[in-house]
Formats: C-alpha cells, structure tokens, sequence
C-alpha cells in the first residue's frame, strides 16, 4: 500500500517502515531543535518532550537526528522496500 | 565460510561502481539496497561535473547512460528587489563539450546498478543493512532487516549519508551539523522548447544579499539555484543545520524564501512561472562541509573488513555541493584495494591502509572536499561588500573557478595523469562528449532494466 500527500506531489510512501526512528524521552530536554528542521512535521513537542506525532511524510533525511544535542533521537532505515520513494529525485 | 567475497552496502552513485569492479575481478560479490528499484531514495538536484566523466570509471565514459540535459553554461543573476542588476555567464563551454550533465537520480543509479548485474554482482533490492556481524572488533557481514546474516571478506559501505554501519562498527562518528545542509528542491515540468529558449544548456544561479531572502536563509553558504533538465526544470535552495551556534527554523524558512523567490524575481515571474506546473516537493540532507571540520575530516575511511566511500565517507565537493565523482572515483579505489586483499587473503585494516592513503593522493578528492569557497561566501556576505561579492562568485561559478588555486590544480594533475596512462585520451574525451551529446539530441540511451 502507498500513500501520497498533497502538499509533497511526485513522492509516494510505501507503508509498513516500523518504528524508525525513536525518541529517548529521558535524554531529550525538550529544545525542540528536532521540529524546527522537520519539513514533514513528524514532531510535536508535548509536556516540554519532542514526540513523534507522526513519521508517514518523513523523507528520512535524519536531520533531526543530527541536530539533536542530547543523543536523545535513535534513527534507522525504514524496513527495506518501504518508505519514501520519487521518480523526480 | 562467507556467503560471499564482497557485500557492498547501497546502490546509489558509488555503489554499483565497486561492485561492478570486483565482479568482473571474479569476486562473489552482493549489492543490497533498501530501495524497491536503486535511486528512487535518492534526493538531488542533480549535475554531475565533467570531471567525474573524464576521471572516472571508463565504463561510465564508454557508455550511454541516462542524462536530462548537457550544462554547458552557468549564469550567475544577482538580485537586488527582485530585479536583475548584473549578469555573470562567463563559465561557459561550446556544445558539445559541456561542464557537467543534468540527471534524474532513478534512471542513472538504475543504469549503474544494470552495469554491475551484468558484469556478475547480485543485486537484492527492498533489502536494508541494519546491523553487522562483528569479530573480534572485525566487520564480518552485515544483519539485513529481515534478521538474514550475510557474510563477507569485505564490507563496502556505499549506503549514503545517513546510514550508521561505520558508526556500529567503531569507526567514524555521527556527522556533526555544522556539517550538513539541509537542502530543499522543487520538480517543475516545462516543454522542452520552452526550457531549450529559456534557459538552453544552461544552469542558473540566483544571488542576493541576506535582505533579499530568497537564497540561503540568514544569508549564508548558498544561493538559489535552477538546474535544467530535458523537459522540466529542477529549483532548490539549502542551508546549514547549525548557523552561528543555533538551529535555524528550517521547516519555515526554506519554503518561505522558496515562496519571497517565486513571488518576487522577475526572472521567475515573467519568463519561467507561466510555462511550468509543480510536479514534486522532496528534501534531503547531506554532508557538504565533511571535509572542512578537522575532526571530521580525520575520521578514518576503512576499518578491519570494511571500506567507506561517497557520502558516507564524507567525500562531497564543499564547494559544488555534489558527491557523485568523489563516490565513482573511491568506489573505484575500494574496489582496487578489496580485490587485492581477498586475493593476499589479508582483510585487516593494516591490509586495507592503502585504501585510505590512495583516495588521500587522488588528485581530485582531498583537493574538492577542503574547498572553501562557499563556505567563505557567508564572510562576504557579512562584509556586505557587492564589489568582493560578485567577484567570489566569479571565482565560483564564472570562469574564475579554474584558477590554480581551485579546480585549475586537480585538473591539471588529473589531465597529465591519464595522458601517462593513454596518450591517446583526448581523443576519447572528445568522442564521449560527442556521444552524449549525440545521445541527448535523439533521446536514445541504453535500455534501463526497468523499462519493458
């Protein structure tokens, strides 16, 4: 199954990625560097803690997982097959 | 006993190129890609420099690989209110020579890996590498997501920016941001008669001062660019992760100065918005400043069974912003330096040293890793001199890029390099540009596997 979104034409997402990337909700001191970099929106900061609202437009570019201080954000590869794909790229 | 001689992680840009090597070398070798089809995770705006055809593997030179557009001219547009007040195209070559060759990722990755396939490398798709077999501090092979152990002499890690393999295996370090660009490009379809009148074989770069907000957000490292393919036209802009100790608000600002561009260059409004429609929207991060930080520059390429190349390496061209000739050209010097190894049946790092030392004497790759010329453009900017501004872009993206000092020097050494090696290779440079010249007029090149 893939899924497509209007404001990101000519990229699919193929479902079924898995949990990807991850935040450490111990380590994370809620700077919010995370979101600020995010152009698919997949985080919301809640109760001062980044969280993942949702990674189904993620582009996995992991430039949350660069900019994040702490260490708090795990990142991986989506499950092989899955994810985002373009023909544009 | 290993399932195989060589597993090479990725088949991007440099991937496909080792493999090919070490397959035609008569070496078991497996390619896995996470992908369903190789390049469609790929993000770029893409021009690939001409040096990475000269130098390069001469498969790629011999060939007929898939490209969207020769660029045979660069044109520098300074903006001052949305207005044109200076011109700068004197980067320019007659067709059909030309500077670098405009690419859809999918395609060329797709041919590449066909070129590997076809010398003897398996090829597993929809596959990622999660996680190594370790030994005694050795890379041994890698964990597939499907919880599969494949084993090896040799790792190739060709698995692009992001992936963390030589970061579990001990050897290098995550990236640090100050490193990375975030880059955000558009996809626009547009006639081809429309882009051959508008723009012809050119790309076009868009520079202003910081108030201008429409190329790098706060001014610094980067300008707006426009490259051109055969029937469409391929915008984007980047910016650093960390500016000044802080984390900009990327996620607004890239789409903002993308917006203040379209609604007020005129270039833009006039004579490029009522011939295009948005075809796509894609982002991607990679490490274009690897080679200017000292720590990570130091990071070491090759471990006990393992090599590093292209991005992963941290091998980009600082100042073009593009990785695909350093990722051919150590792709190919892994693959040199894995053959050897399994046949002196030594895999260890003090074997694999030389693989690290070569791509350090390579005339291109150290050389166009420690550019800084776009760097330094942010201290321009600040200076806030026009005069000191446009001549740096003219020694950037106008015929000043090939003094000495900049690309002159690889160039030269490369050029007297391969007339040792074949004294005869000018008339081969001439006959591949005229190829792929050739090629782009009748749109015919090879046959991808994907295609029916």
């Amino acid at each position: 199954m893939t899924r497509t979104f209007e404001e990101f034409p000519g990229v699919e997402w193929v479902e079924g990625t898995g949990d990807f990337i991850k935040v450490d909700d111990k380590k994370c001191d809620g700077c919010a560097c995370c979101m600020k970099v995010c152009l698919a929106g997949c985080y919301e900061i809640e109760k001062k803690k980044a969280r993942i609202k949702s990674l189904e437009k993620c582009m996995e570019c992991a430039a949350c997982w660069y900019v994040c201080e702490k260490g708090a954000i795990d990142f991986s590869w989506p499950k092989g097959g899955t994810g985002y794909r373009s023909d544009w790229g | 006993m290993e399932d195989y001689d060589v597993i090479v992680v990725g088949a991007g840009f440099g991937g496909p190129v080792a493999a090919k090597k070490c397959a035609e070398a008569g070496l078991r070798t497996l390619i896995v890609e996470r992908a369903q089809v190789p390049g469609e995770k790929v993000v770029s705006g893409l021009v690939i420099p001409f040096y990475g055809f000269l130098f390069g593997p001469d498969f790629i030179m011999n060939g007929n690989p898939p490209v969207e557009r020769p660029i045979c001219k660069v044109v520098n547009r300074f903006v001052r209110n949305g207005k044109i007040y200076h011109t700068n195209s004197s980067l320019r070559l007659p067709s059909p020579f030309a500077l670098g060759y405009a690419a859809y990722c999918k395609p060329f990755c797709t041919w590449l890996a066909d070129r590997a396939v076809e010398a003897g490398s398996e090829l597993r798709t929809s596959t990622a590498a999660i996680d190594l077999i370790m030994e005694k501090g050795a890379v041994k092979g890698i964990i597939t997501d499907r919880g599969e152990e494949l084993r090896c002499k040799i790792l190739i890690d060709a698995g692009g920016t992001q992936n963390n393999l030589s970061i579990k295996a001990g050897i290098r370090k995550k990236y640090v941001p100050e490193a990375m660009e975030l880059y955000m490009l558009w996809d626009f379809q547009m006639a081809k008669e429309d882009v051959d009148s508008v723009f012809d074989l050119s790309m076009e770069f868009f520079h202003g001062m910081p108030e201008e907000r429409i190329g790098a957000p706060l001014g610094y490292g980067s300008t707006f660019y426009i490259f051109t393919y055969r029937e469409s036209i391929h915008p984007g802009l980047g910016q650093f992760l960390v500016t000044e100790g802080k984390v900009p608000d990327l996620a607004r600002l890239l789409p903002e100065y993308f917006e203040n561009f379209t609604s007020k260059v005129e270039r833009w409004k006039n004579d490029i918005a009522p011939k295009v429609k948005l075809r796509a929207v894609m982002w991607d991060v990679c490490p274009i400043y690897a080679g200017l930080l000292p720590d990570m520059r130091k990071m070491p390429i090759y471990g006990d069974g393992m090599l590093i190349i292209g991005d992963a390496a941290g091998l980009e061209a600082s100042a073009f912003g593009d990785g695909v000739p350093n990722a051919w050209f150590s792709a190919d010097i892994a693959a040199d330096v894995a053959i050897e190894a399994v046949r002196a049946g030594d895999t260890s790092r003090n074997f694999l040293w030389r693989y690290e030392s070569r791509v350090k004497e390579h005339p291109y790759i150290t050389y166009i890793t420690a550019d800084r010329r776009r760097w330094d453009l942010r201290n321009v900017l600040a200076s806030r001199s026009e005069r000191e501004f446009r001549s740096r872009i003219n020694d950037h993206w106008g015929i000043g890029a090939f003094r000495y000092r900049y690309v002159g020097k690889p160039l030269s050494c490369s050029i007297a390099q391969s007339l040792r090696k074949d004294p005869l290779v000018m008339a081969r440079w001439v006959e591949m540009y005229r190829r792929y010249y050739c090629n782009w007029v009748e749109n015919k090149f090879d046959k991808l596997s994907t295609e029916n």
